[in-house]
């Protein structure tokens, strides 16, 4: 029952946490870059100024294709935050991404195709961990059930030190952080403009950041996996690790995709995949 | 089957505010020509000259660009001045050589920034612009104007700057330096930027040569041509050594740049040292009457400035060759083969100002 | 590594900008800003007309005004150099930004000296 109290509370709160997140994410790296920065609320403004404008699409189906993008954020969401089936929440995730490929690519802007290619190649890069974390973190409960690992009173960033490094990396990836903001940036002074969302203005772009924030909680809350046997360690954690990705996001430059793909992959073999044997075996001996 | 597509790169795009149009035929990320298109916003200045007496004609010059605004206003008082046989006052050549360094140095710090936001390196070119700021506030001081200094004037400097003002920006200038040293170091060792700049845009000593780069594109390639080295103004005094990097590739240029950054600082000192006292301005009497080329460097190379009187108060002819000009043979040399993540950085690693090249 | 000194430095210092609108920029008592005239001592010469590059100052004798296009003057200040009377000068402060084109009109108590030769016609 807490389950889906949990998942209601998150399809109501998260736009809200997200858009404050964001709004403080801003001033942060406003400040790090030693400006004022916006106001707190500043992206909730967007927000609403980006529904008020007029809807221009280039074809029908682009908003179909967004709204699919946005659902299938929110089912991932929901799923997680009612206990479900970690395996499922990456899936559904990995399919709202598609979805907003499809959007981009439906358009013909040559930089929103540029923008769907490189979204493509990041789901690559990003694929193979995910999988390892669901993975890792199926060991110690024996379950792909959010609740079951939640349950888990042990701390299991220590038994994957590996696999969470991992997923933070591709994180960056996963919030579009530098040095990973190939596919599409905060900021459009890009070669391909603001790639896969270039051909997105209005509402439809309304649509792109709401997801966007609904995707930030689901990542947070997947960072919280690892440190949930003890909430009062696993909340201050959570944030430190968002600021952290706040502080790489400020002092990276954007790499290209080959660099992107070849280091995801190399540390989701090494870091991921080895912490994972490791674990295994030593579970297996009764550690 | 080849997959080609066409991306349109200019002049309305965010990464370059310049209208230069160039037609990038890319294979999936490989680009394998670049075809440029100009004339977006050509101005008709040159013209200008048979409209304007040849005195208001400073403020025209000065505003074929918006950033190297101060060294063409002098580049073009330099040759009518040679035409009408005029000699400056020393004061005056030295406050110009003041002024036309610090124009470099901001320059340099603006293309800091902007080759920071072409790999996506948005802290550092805030910072970069940051550090540009307080320059911009040093030549608010002393001209008047912030890009566009309007302090050059046939015959000297519109306005003069108080011994006690010039030791006080001498030390203003020190503190800079200090606080630019922590940008710079990120420049030359950042791990992420290195993979951006380190290899990208070859450009061969030859080749630079053959396609006639100038300014810091050519001394990337390990060129040593510097027109400060002709002796003009102060730099007849001052020794001017070259900045040559061998690299010839983008990280050779940008460290071509900020080396200049330090050796401008350098300059300045010296000129600060050695401000003789003394008139700033002579009466200009009589109208030009004859031709002469004047070369100076710019912050993005060097510049050529023709002028030629005819005994009015209009010129006959004037005409302006600007370094981005002469940059944009050896630019499209190096965008075949590069990879469309770096097109940008290379497009920024000449510098470009197509406003300047189209006047 | 050298960037994360810089970026936590920088967020641990105040900011380098100003909260624009709200707090006003202070300018340097030699900025460019905008040409004000003391109508006071004008006299109506046109010197200023024929030198303005870009033709922004318009004199009209028998109108006894000077005006200025403020958006076509490009605050280059060369008025102020040619000024025989010394009575145009240089304001720190910018035009504001405005969404139409505005001339300043200023009515200048000029009277020409008569035929008769004498000193200075005082100003009104």
């Amino acid at each position: 029952m807490s389950g889906w109290l949990s998942a209601i509370l998150y399809i109501l709160l998260a736009p809200v946490a997200g858009g404050l997140i964001a709004g403080i994410d801003r001033k942060l790296t406003a400040r790090m870059q030693r400006r004022i920065g916006p106001p707190i609320f500043q992206p909730f403004y967007d927000l609403f100024k980006l529904i008020d404008k007029e809807n221009v699409i280039v074809n029908l189906y682009q908003n179909l294709y967004l709204t699919g993008f946005l659902v299938f954020n929110i089912v991932a969401g929901t799923l997680f935050f009612a206990g479900g089936d970690l395996l499922l929440v990456i899936f559904a995730l990995a399919l709202s991404g598609i979805f907003l490929v499809l959007g981009a690519a439906s358009a013909t802007s040559p930089y929103s195709h540029i923008g769907a290619e490189r979204e493509l190649i990041q789901m690559m890069a990003c694929e193979p961990m995910l999988l390892i974390a669901a993975m890792g973190l199926y060991l110690l409960p024996h379950s792909f059930q959010v609740r079951d690992i939640l349950a888990v009173d042990k701390p299991l960033f220590l038994y994957l030190p590996g696999i969470l490094f991992g997923l933070l990396y591709i994180l960056t990836i996963k919030l579009r952080k530098s040095p990973f903001d190939l596919s599409t940036s905060h900021h459009a002074h890009q070669e391909i403009v603001k790639g896969i969302t270039t051909e997105f203005s209005g509402p439809a772009l309304a649509v792109v950041e709401l997801a966007h924030w609904y995707e930030t909680i689901l990542i947070l809350g997947m960072i919280y996996l690892f440190f949930a046997w003890n909430p009062w360690v696993a909340v201050p954690a959570t944030i430190g690790l968002y600021l952290a990705e706040i502080l790489v996001d400020n002092t990276n430059a954007r790499l290209t995709w080959r660099w992107t793909v070849t280091s995801s992959w190399l540390i989701a073999a090494v870091a991921g995949a080895g912490n994972l044997i490791v674990l295994f075996y030593f579970l297996k001996a009764g550690f | 089957m080849s997959n080609r597509t066409i991306i349109p790169f200019g002049p309305q795009h965010p990464v370059l505010p310049e209208p230069i149009h160039l037609d990038l035929v890319v294979e999936d990320e490989r680009v394998i020509e670049a075809i440029p298109s100009f004339g977006f916003i050509h101005r008709g200045l040159e013209r200008l000259v048979e409209k304007k007496d040849f005195q208001e004609f400073t403020f025209v010059a000065e505003r074929v660009c918006g950033i190297c605004s101060f060294i063409h206003g002098m580049g073009y008082c330099q040759a009518v001045e040679r035409v009408m046989g005029i000699t400056l006052p020393p004061r005056a050549d030295y406050l110009r050589t003041f002024w036309a360094e610090l124009s470099r140095i901001h320059s340099h710090l603006l293309w800091m920034g902007l080759v920071a936001d072409a790999f996506g390196f948005e802290n550092l070119f805030m910072n970069s612009w940051r550090i540009r700021e307080n320059i911009l506030d040093i030549v608010e001081e002393t001209t008047g104007g912030r890009v566009i200094f309007g302090a050059a004037k046939i015959g000297g400097t519109r306005r003069d700057v108080t011994n006690d003002k010039l030791k006080e920006i001498g030390r203003t200038l020190k503190t800079i330096e200090a606080e630019l040293h922590a940008i710079t170091d990120v420049f030359e060792q950042d791990y992420s930027v290195q993979q951006r700049l380190r290899g990208i845009g070859i450009l061969s000593r030859e080749d630079a040569f053959d396609l006639g780069a100038v300014g810091p594109t050519l001394r990337g390639s390990g060129e040593p041509m510097d027109a400060r080295c002709e002796g003009y103004a102060a730099y007849r005094d001052i020794e001017v050594e070259p900045i040559v990097e061998s690299d010839c590739d983008s990280y050779a240029r940008c460290m071509v740049r900020i080396r200049e950054i330090y050796q401008s600082f350098d300059i300045i000192r010296q000129v600060l040292c050695r401000m003789p006292d003394g008139e700033t301005e002579i009466k200009v009497k009589g109208y030009p009457n004859g031709e002469h080329f004047a070369r100076l460097e710019q912050p993005r190379g060097e510049v050529l400035y023709y002028v030629k009187g005819n005994g009015t108060k209009h010129l006959d002819r004037f005409r302006v060759r600007t370094p981005t000009f002469a940059n944009i043979p050896p630019l499209l040399k190096m965008l075949q083969g590069c990879d469309l993540p770096d097109v940008p950085v290379i497009v920024l690693t000449i510098d470009p100002c197509i406003s300047c090249a189209e006047r | 590594m050298k960037m994360t000194y810089v970026a936590l430095k920088s967020l641990f210092s105040s900011p380098a900008t100003a909260n624009y609108p709200a707090e006003p920029k202070t300018y340097y008592p030699g900025t460019r800003g905008h040409i004000v005239l003391e109508v006071s001592t004008c006299t109506l010469c046109k010197i200023c007309e024929i030198r303005c590059p870009t033709g922004a100052i318009q004199v009209d004798r028998e109108g006894k005004a000077w005006s200025i296009e403020r958006m076509k003057c490009i605050q280059c200040g060369f008025c102020v150099d040619s000024c025989p009377r010394k009575c145009l000068s240089n304001d720190p402060q910018y035009t504001s930004p405005a969404s139409e084109k505005i001339t300043d009109r200023l009515d200048v108590p000029y009277e020409p000296p008569k035929r008769k030769p004498k000193p200075e016609t005082p100003p009104a």
